[in-house]
């Protein structure tokens, strides 16, 4: 067991792409890091730079205090789970497992021991004589987590490896493969694109975009106090409702002017945000989450018109997508970047350039499209983001 | 809804005869001239060995009074000893597809997984040079191995191992290429866990693409052992001594006398010849059909 600590590194690949963007990051012994951000934003680069498969172009990193730059990835210490699984096809399951220790020349006893555990840990045992082709997909899964297991490896590097799961597996393997975690305490370094993922198995998540580091802290925090932006939109499903919005503080009375719409802020709100001040009769991002946002009036919400543009009952709640009028945020400062475009064209259901936003409802609501509806937001529970750079203001 | 929705059940319909000949029975009539068309030869050919001096156009397709003399021959004369060339051949061909896989396969490796200055150069060129039969250098490979002789006389002109390197550096684009595309076909995350796991490039060599590029290596091997066993004009150039000759080359010695040509020794030596190439085909067959095909298509 060990730490892992990136500094200040980068990758440049030949044909001149900024993969990865002066990244910095600690991971403690025994920690379980999730690397998360939209495809294309450098995380299994990341990855397969600590795991000695990329060259770092430049800054080092160091596990267990030992710089790895130079080192390949068979003398790291290290156990990587692949998104493929990349099992050996023409081996058994105990082949594949004790793979790695029949490289290191450990006796033969001792291979089959330490197979035979890793294999009833993962409930494989009766299976170990069969090829990787005949088993199911949660079973490779297993056997892939059994290469890593088997080793004692100082770190567990792994790259999506649940999205080649079917959707009821994946929840099973999730948990397994955070319980594991735990009962092993080996530092682990896990990357995935998915936000469930994300905020249920790790210690902290960093989120990356476009090559760069954008917030690095524990998954609730992290939902509850984004850094910028971009970090507000990605994490939480259905995301954050964000728009721009107009800022006015008149001694204690705080308001924000949305569209042709307002909404009176607490006390509290500047209370807790100094900075907030300094922001007075200027234009700020606001955001808002979906489950901040009610169908019934209460004491403290702000009712707000809107219009229904989709709403998605999904038995527990409905999920109601709305236009409201105002300005709505860049689709590129929330996106990956790259894929600008198509979002651009599907994000916004034909609502020309009104903010779009989605509310979680109570279930067996009914909603028809273009329905006017008022929405009762809860301005206690707002972000606020500077307007140029999108970071937080706090 | 309560409404089952039937599949369609197909009609079967009954051809006349001139719509089964139509459909399905020309291709009857071609595949049956193939056969005859491979077949004639080779019938001709067992035929001839069985037979008393027989000639190209006399004799009949089954022997009268069939005879094992021209095995006796085979075997018989000091002047043209089959037994030798036999083993020879065996010993270059084998020696030859081995080693072709084996240089092959790791050219092909380094040219799927490296990505090194010169890689996609390196292989228009092999390509380029595989277009060209290896007989058009023929004079430059036998002056080079006059040369060879003079420095290294057990690998130069007139010995088996001189031999047997021409023909490696003759095979190698081919089969490079058809092995890079079988390995390509390898998802790189293979090797990468393996790297992982601990392995040298080396043991993910030998002990990972190896294995599972099989089917495609035997292909190689077969081919090349054929190719090999069936080569006239390098052999007959580069070898002179009659105890060091090869089968093509010896075999030719029976019919190329004008005025005794020794079909019935020919065609005994000859049958003899495709044994071991039979029984290899037989062993590697049912790598044969995935190997051919498996390294041109990926997926």
């Amino acid at each position: 067991m060990a730490d892992l600590v990136l500094d200040k590194v980068d990758k440049v690949y030949d044909n001149g792409f900024h993969a990865v963007k002066d990244l910095s990051l600690d991971v403690v012994d025994g920690e379980f890091l999730v690397l998360v951000g939209p495809s294309g934003c450098g995380k299994s680069t990341a990855l397969r730079m600590v795991a000695g498969l990329e060259d770092i172009t430049d800054g080092t990193v160091a596990i267990g205090g030992r710089v790895v730059n130079d080192i390949g990835p068979r003398d790291r210490n290290i156990a990587m789970v692949f998104q493929s699984y990349a099992l050996y096809p023409h081996m058994t399951v105990a082949e594949n497992i004790g793979f790695g220790l029949a490289l290191r020349h450990e006796q033969k006893q001792s291979i089959k021991d330490k197979v035979a555990r890793a294999a009833s840990l993962l409930d494989l045992t009766s299976m170990l004589t069969r090829k990787p082709k005949q088993l199911s997909g949660g079973q490779r899964q297993r056997v892939a987590m059994g290469r890593a297991i088997v080793r004692d490896a100082e770190l567990f590097l792994m790259d999506e490896p649940l999205s080649n799961l079917d959707a009821k597996l994946r929840v099973q393997m999730r948990a397994e493969i955070a319980g594991l975690q735990r009962e092993m305490g080996t530092t682990t370094v896990y990357v995935t694109h998915d936000q469930v993922e994300a905020m249920t198995m790790g210690h902290r998540v960093a989120v990356l975009r476009l090559g760069e580091l954008q917030q690095v802290a524990p998954p609730q925090e992290l939902y509850d106090n984004p850094d910028n932006v971009f970090v507000a939109g990605f994490i939480g499903t259905p995301p954050m409702t964000l728009f721009h919005a107009g800022l006015t503080i008149d001694g204690d009375s705080v308001r924000l002017k949305v569209g042709n719409q307002e909404i009176p802020l607490p006390r509290e709100v500047l209370d807790e945000r100094p900075s907030l001040r300094a922001h007075n009769n200027t234009e700020v991002i606001a955001g808002i989450r979906p489950e901040d946002i009610h169908s019934a009036a209460a004491e403290g919400l702000v009712p707000l018109n809107a219009t229904v543009v989709l709403a998605e009952a999904l038995g527990s709640s409905v999920h109601v997508t709305f236009a409201m009028e105002g300005q709505p945020v860049d689709e590129s400062r929330l996106g990956s970047g790259l894929a600008q475009e198509a979002e651009e064209d599907i994000s916004r259901l034909g609502h020309g350039q009104d903010i779009q936003g989605t509310a979680i409802f109570p279930p067996r609501l009914h909603f028809a499209t273009d329905e006017a509806i008022t929405i009762h937001v809860d301005p206690s529970r707002m972000h606020f983001f500077e307007l140029e750079s999108g970071i937080a203001i706090r | 809804m309560s409404a089952v929705i039937e599949a369609p059940v197909p009609r079967k319909k009954h051809l006349t005869f001139r719509q089964w000949v139509g459909r399905n029975g020309w291709r009857h009539v071609v595949a049956w001239g193939a056969i005859a068309l491979a077949l004639f030869p080779v019938l001709w050919m067992v035929s001839a060995a069985f037979t008393h001096d027989p000639s190209i156009s006399s004799g009949a397709l089954i022997p009268t009074q069939p005879t094992l003399e021209n095995f006796q021959t085979l075997f018989s004369n000091p002047d043209q000893p089959y037994a030798n060339w036999y083993i020879n051949t065996i010993f270059v061909a084998a020696i030859a597809a081995v080693f072709t896989v084996i240089i092959a396969a790791g050219a092909a490796y380094a040219f799927s997984r490296f990505r090194f200055k010169g890689r996609k150069v390196g292989l228009m060129f092999l390509l380029l040079v595989q277009m060209f039969p290896q007989f058009l250098a023929l004079t430059a490979i036998y002056i080079i191995m006059v040369n060879i002789g003079d420095v290294f006389p057990a690998i130069g002109l007139d010995t088996l191992p001189g031999l047997i390197l021409v023909y490696l550096g003759g095979a190698l684009g081919v089969n490079a290429w058809l092995i890079k595309g079988f390995f390509d076909t390898i998802p790189i995350e293979i090797d990468e866990s393996a790297k992982v796991d601990g392995a040298t490039h080396g043991q993910v060599f030998w002990g990972i693409i190896m294995p599972l590029a099989v089917p495609v290596l035997a292909v190689v091997g077969l081919l090349s052992f054929i190719g090999t066993i069936n080569e006239f004009i390098i052999a007959s150039a580069l070898i002179q001594t009659p105890s060091t000759k090869t089968l093509a080359v010896g075999l030719q010695g029976f019919i190329a006398n004008q005025y005794s040509e020794n079909w019935g020794p020919f065609t005994a030596g000859a049958l003899l010849a495709a044994i071991p190439v039979v029984i290899l085909f037989f062993l590697l067959q049912r790598f044969i059909v995935s190997g051919l095909t498996a390294g041109s298509v990926k997926g």
